[in-house]
C-alpha cells in the first residue's frame, strides 16, 4: 500500500516538473551533515574527486558540510527543491534518529540514490579483562548483568551496534556509557576507563595491528568476532560471528539521498556516475586502505536494502531510546 | 637524533619553506579576523591537500594551525575582539596596554610569549611523546569533570569588576550552551520545538557576537572619533634580555600547562590560558596589575595558548587520538593519503612524523619572525578611523559565522549575541566568564555523566581519585585566599592611609 502511494507520488512529481533531459546544467550540491575530516566527509570527497577527476559529470560537485546535529543538513536537504542539484550523504544515524523518535522524518522522506562502500563492526574488549571469546563474553555478561562498560556513543552507529548485537546472541547485558566514537573508546581502553566496544576494521587495523600485520605488542584490545557475512581478509584468524552460531551481520554503509520528488534523470545519472567513481583506481585504492567493501546498491536492490536495515534498525533504536 | 636531524635539513628545502611561509602567513591573517580561524582555514584547505604529497601537504597544515593560534592576539589586543577563545584572557591585559599607547609593546609581548610556548611544547613533543600520552589516558571523566570546575572558578575569580557579576554572566554563558543535542543522550533539549536549535548553538558565533559585534555596536556610537589612540608607539617590540631573564619563569611554567592541557584531548586551548593566566595571577608580586594591562598576564596567556598546538600534537602522533579540532582535521589529511595515524605511525611513516614535529618548529619561529616583523603596521589598526575599519570588520564576522556551518541561522545568532554583549558590556557583567561559561558547561556535563554511568550514579569518586581531588581542592583555595589576602592587603592600607590599593 505505502509503496503503490509512494511510487504514485514519483509519478507524480515526474509529472509535474518537466523533463530534464540536460540534467546537470548548474554544479550539484551535496549535503555532508557532519565536519570536515570525519568519515562520512571524507567518503564525499572521494566521491566528488572521482567523479570530476574523470567527467563522469559534466558539472562540478560540491560538499558543504552543514554540521551541528546531523538532523540539521538532513532537514535542510529534504527541505530543498527536488530540482536534481541538491544531495544528501547520510547514514544509519537517521534511521536511528527516527526510530527513537529524536527527529520527525526519516529515509522515507527522500529518494534513495545510492549506497556505497560497506564495513562491517568488530566487537572488541580490552585483553586484561579475562574474555577471551566472544561467547565468554557472552558468559560473562550474563552470569553478571551490566557489570561490563561499554563505550558508546549514545545513539549513535557504536551503541545501536552493541544492542544489536547483544539481541542477537542471548541478550548479555553490559553498561552503556558515553565515551564517543572509536577514537574516544580507543583511549579509553587503553586508560583503562572501559572494557568493551564495537569499532570498524580500519580501526582495529590502525590501533590494534603492526604495519606487517602482526599485534602490536602495546594495544590494549582483544578483536572477538567479525559482524559480517565472511571473514575480512587483513584479520583471517577472526571467526564470524555466523560462525559461532549467531545469526547476526551488522555493516554500515553511506547513503545518498534527494529530496522526495526529484527527477528520475537526477537520481539516476548521480547514481551511474557514483557507481563509476568507485570502480577508479583511485578510490578502489583508497577503500582497500580503509578496509571498507567496495559495493553499490542501487535502484530496487538499494530498496530493499533500505528495508531490511530499518528492520533490523528500528527495534534497536526503541531499546536504545529506552535505555537513556 | 639522527631522524630528527634530517626532518630538519629536509625542511629547508625552497618548496617547503615556501609552504610554511604561505601557510603561517595564511594563518595568522586568518587568525587575526573576527570570526575566521585558523581551523576554518584549515578545513577549506583540506580538499586542496588531497592533490599534494602527504608530506607537503601535512607541512603546510601544521603552520596554518601555528598562524592561526597566533594570529588571534592581534585583534584580542588592538580591538579587544579574541581572534579566537584562546585569546580571550589576552584580551584581559593586552588590550589595556595597547590602549594606554603602548600597542607595540603588548604585542611584542605577546608575539614573543606566543614563540616561547610553542618551543618549549616542541621540547616535550620531541623527548616524552609516548610515556606522556599514555599516562593522559589515564585522566578519566572525573578528572576532567574536576578539571574544568577549577577552570570555571578560576575564571570568574580572574575577571575585571565584581565576583557577583562575574559569576551571573558565567552562569548565564553556562544556561546558553544547554539547548540542542544533550551530549549524554544523542537526544535533543531545550529547543522549544524550533528545530534550527537542534544543533545548538555554536561556539563561533556567540564568541564572535559578544565580543566583535557588541564591540561593533558600541564603538559605531561613538563614529566620527579616530581610533582611540592616534599615536601607536612601536618601541618595545622586541623583548629585551631582562624582560625574558623576568619572565622566563612565568614563560616555562604557562608553557607546560598550556602543553598539558593540550595533551587532553577535546578541552582546548581556552583552558590553557585559563590555567596559566590564574596561576601566574596567583604567583605574582603585582597581581592588582591583572586586567589593567598587566604584562605578566599577557605572556601567561599566550605562552600558554600557542603550547597546546604543540601539546595536542603528542598524543596524535604517538596514538592517533586528536587533542584538539584541527588535530581531527590532521588526522583526516592523512587519512585521505592513506596514512593512518595511529600507535604505529612512528613504524609506518616515521619521516612524516618527524616532518610534522620539525614542521611545528619552524612554523613556530617563522610566525615570530613574521609577526615581529610587521608588527609596526598592524599596529596602526589602533589608529585608524572606526567609519573604515569596523564595517569591514563586519563582513569578515557574518562571512565567518555564515562559512562555519553554511547556516544562515549562525549569522543571526551572531548578531543577536553581539546586541546581549554591548548591554552586558554595558552593565559592566565581563564577557570572558560569559564566553567561557559557555564553552566549559558541556564538558564538564558530559563528563560528569559519563562518570556517573560508570559508576552507575555515584559521585564519590570525584572527591576520592587523587588529582580530581586535587583540582577540587586547588579551586576552592583560590576561589577563598586571593579575596582573603586583598581584604587584609586592603585594611593594612586603609590604616596606613592609601586609598588606592585593593582596587581589585
Amino acid at each position: 500500500m505505502f509503496r503503490t502511494a509512494i511510487s504514485a507520488l514519483a509519478i507524480l512529481a515526474a509529472t509535474a516538473i518537466p523533463a530534464i533531459a540536460d540534467w546537470p546544467e548548474k554544479p550539484i550540491k551535496l549535503i555532508v551533515p557532519f565536519g570536515a575530516g570525519g568519515g562520512s566527509d571524507q567518503m564525499a570527497r572521494n566521491i566528488q574527486v572521482g567523479i570530476q577527476e574523470n567527467d563522469y559529470l559534466p558539472q562540478p560537485i560540491n560538499v558543504v558540510n552543514v554540521t551541528g546535529h546531523f538532523s540539521i543538513g538532513s532537514r535542510q536537504a529534504k527541505d530543498a527543491k527536488a530540482d536534481g542539484y541538491t544531495f544528501l550523504q547520510i547514514h544509519m544515524a537517521l534511521m536511528g534518529g527516527e526510530g527513537s523518535g529524536a527527529i520527525d522524518f526519516g529515509w522515507r522522506d527522500f529518494e534513495h540514490v545510492a549506497a556505497v562502500g560497506e564495513f562491517c563492526v568488530i566487537p572488541v574488549v580490552r585483553n586484561d579483562i579475562g574474555i577471551k571469546s566472544y561467547s565468554e563474553l557472552v558468559e560473562k555478561a550474563k552470569a553478571e548483568p551490566k557489570s561490563l562498560l561499554f563505550g558508546a556513543n549514545l545513539g549513535a552507529i557504536n551503541h545501536m551496534s552493541g544492542i544489536a548485537l547483544s539481541e542477537a546472541t542471548g541478550k548479555p547485558e553490559f553498561r552503556y556509557v558515553q565515551i564517543g566514537g572509536s577514537t574516544a573508546n580507543f583511549t579509553a581502553l587503553t586508560g583503562k576507563q572501559i572494557h568493551l566496544s564495537t569499532m570498524g576494521v580500519s580501526e582495529i587495523l590502525k590501533f590494534h595491528l603492526m604495519p606487517d600485520g602482526s599485534v602490536n605488542p602495546d594495544s590494549p584490545l582483544l578483536p572477538l568476532a567479525y559482524a559480517g557475512p565472511e571473514r575480512v581478509s587483513a584479520l583471517p584468524d577472526l571467526p564470524t560471528l555466523r560462525e559461532l552460531g549467531y545469526e547476526i551481520d551488522f555493516c554500515v554503509s553511506n547513503w545518498i539521498f534527494a529530496p522526495k520528488g526529484t527527477p528520475r534523470e537526477a537520481v539516476e545519472g548521480m547514481a551511474a556516475a557514483i557507481e563509476k567513481a568507485t570502480q577508479t583506481e583511485k578510490m578502489s585504492e583508497w577503500f582497500a586502505s580503509r578496509n571498507v567493501n567496495n559495493i553499490v546498491r542501487t535502484g530496487d536492490e538499494l530498496e530493499a536494502y533500505l528495508t531490511g536495515v530499518w528492520e533490523v534498525i528500528e527495534p534497536v533504536a526503541k531499546i536504545a531510546a529506552a535505555q537513556k | 637524533m639522527l631522524p630528527e636531524l634530517s626532518a630538519f635539513i629536509t625542511l629547508f628545502d625552497p618548496w617547503v619553506l615556501c609552504l610554511i611561509l604561505m601557510g603561517v602567513t595564511s594563518g595568522v591573517v586568518v587568525g587575526a579576523i573576527p570570526g575566521l580561524t585558523g581551523a576554518m582555514l584549515i578545513s577549506l584547505m583540506l580538499p586542496v591537500t588531497f592533490f599534494m604529497q602527504p608530506y607537503d601537504a601535512i607541512v603546510l597544515l601544521v603552520s596554518m594551525y601555528v598562524g592561526g593560534t597566533s594570529g588571534g592576539l592581534v585583534t584580542a589586543t588592538l580591538l579587544r575582539m579574541p581572534g579566537s577563545p584562546s585569546n580571550i584572557l589576552t584580551t584581559f591585559d593586552g588590550y589595556p596596554l595597547a590602549k594606554s599607547g603602548r600597542p607595540g609593546r603588548a604585542l611584542g609581548l605577546g608575539i614573543t610569549a606566543s614563540c616561547v610556548g610553542g618551543l618549549i611544547a616542541a621540547v616535550v613533543l620531541f623527548t616524552v611523546t609516548k610515556p606522556l600520552s599514555i599516562l593522559a589516558t589515564l585522566f578519566g571523566p572525573f578528572e576532567y569533570f574536576s578539571l574544568v570546575i577549577m577552570a570555571m572558578v578560576l575564571i570568574a575569580s580572574v575577571s575585571q569588576g565584581s565576583l557577583v557579576k562575574g559569576l551571573i554572566a558565567g552562569f548565564l554563558g553556562m544556561l546558553i550552551s544547554m539547548p540542542g543535542v544533550d551530549p549524554s543522550t544523542g537526544m535533543t533539549r531545550l529547543t522549544f520545538d524550533v528545530w534550527r536549535l537542534d544543533g545548538g548553538l555554536k561556539l563561533l558565533p556567540v564568541l564572535v557576537g559578544v565580543f566583535a559585534v557588541g564591540q561593533i555596536i558600541s564603538d559605531s556610537l561613538r563614529f566620527g572619533e579616530r581610533g582611540q589612540v592616534t599615536e601607536a608607539k612601536t618601541e618595545g617590540i622586541l623583548m629585551s634580555f631582562s624582560d625574558l631573564k623576568k619572565s622566563a619563569g612565568n614563560m616555562l611554567r604557562s608553557s607546560l600547562i598550556g602543553t598539558w592541557v593540550g595533551i587532553l584531548p577535546g578541552i582546548g586551548a581556552s583552558i590553557g590560558s585559563i590555567l596559566a593566566y590564574t596561576t601566574q595571577k596567583n604567583l605574582s608580586k603585582e597581581p592588582e596589575k591583572f586586567g589593567h594591562g598587566s604584562e605578566e598576564g599577557i605572556i601567561a596567556s599566550e605562552a600558554a595558548n600557542n603550547a597546546t598546538v604543540g601539546g595536542a600534537l603528542i598524543p596524535l602522533i604517538a596514538m592517533g587520538i586528536p587533542g584538539s579540532v584541527v588535530d581531527a582535521i590532521l588526522i583526516a589529511a592523512l587519512m585521505m593519503h592513506s596514512i593512518s595515524p595511529g600507535p604505529t605511525l612512528f613504524v609506518t611513516n616515521g619521516d612524516l612524523v618527524y616532518g610534522m614535529m620539525a614542521a611545528y618548529v619552524v612554523a613556530t619561529i617563522a610566525m615570530w619572525v613574521i609577526l615581529t616583523f610587521s608588527v609596526r603596521w598592524i599596529a596602526r589598526i589602533m589608529t585608524l578611523p572606526m567609519t573604515f575599519l569596523l564595517p569591514v570588520v563586519v563582513v569578515f564576522c557574518m562571512l565567518g559565522a555564515f562559512a562555519l556551518s553554511n547556516v544562515m541561522f549562525d549569522v543571526w545568532v551572531m548578531l543577536g549575541f553581539g546586541i546581549l554583549g554591548f548591554l552586558m558590556d554595558r552593565g559592566k557583567f565581563p564577557l570572558g566568564p560569559f564566553v567561557i561559561g559557555f564553552i566549559l558547561a558541556p564538558i564538564a556535563e558530559s563528563k560528569l555523566r559519563t562518570g556517573l554511568m560508570m559508576t552507575a550514579g555515584d559521585p564519590s569518586p570525584v572527591l576520592t581519585r587523587p588529582f580530581s581531588a586535587a583540582f577540587i581542592v586547588v579551586a576552592i583555595l583560590l576561589l577563598i585566599v586571593p579575596p582573603l589576602l586583598a581584604w587584609r592587603r586592603a585594611r593594612k592600607s586603609v590604616e596606613l592611609g592609601d586609598f588606592d590599593a585593593g582596587g581589585d
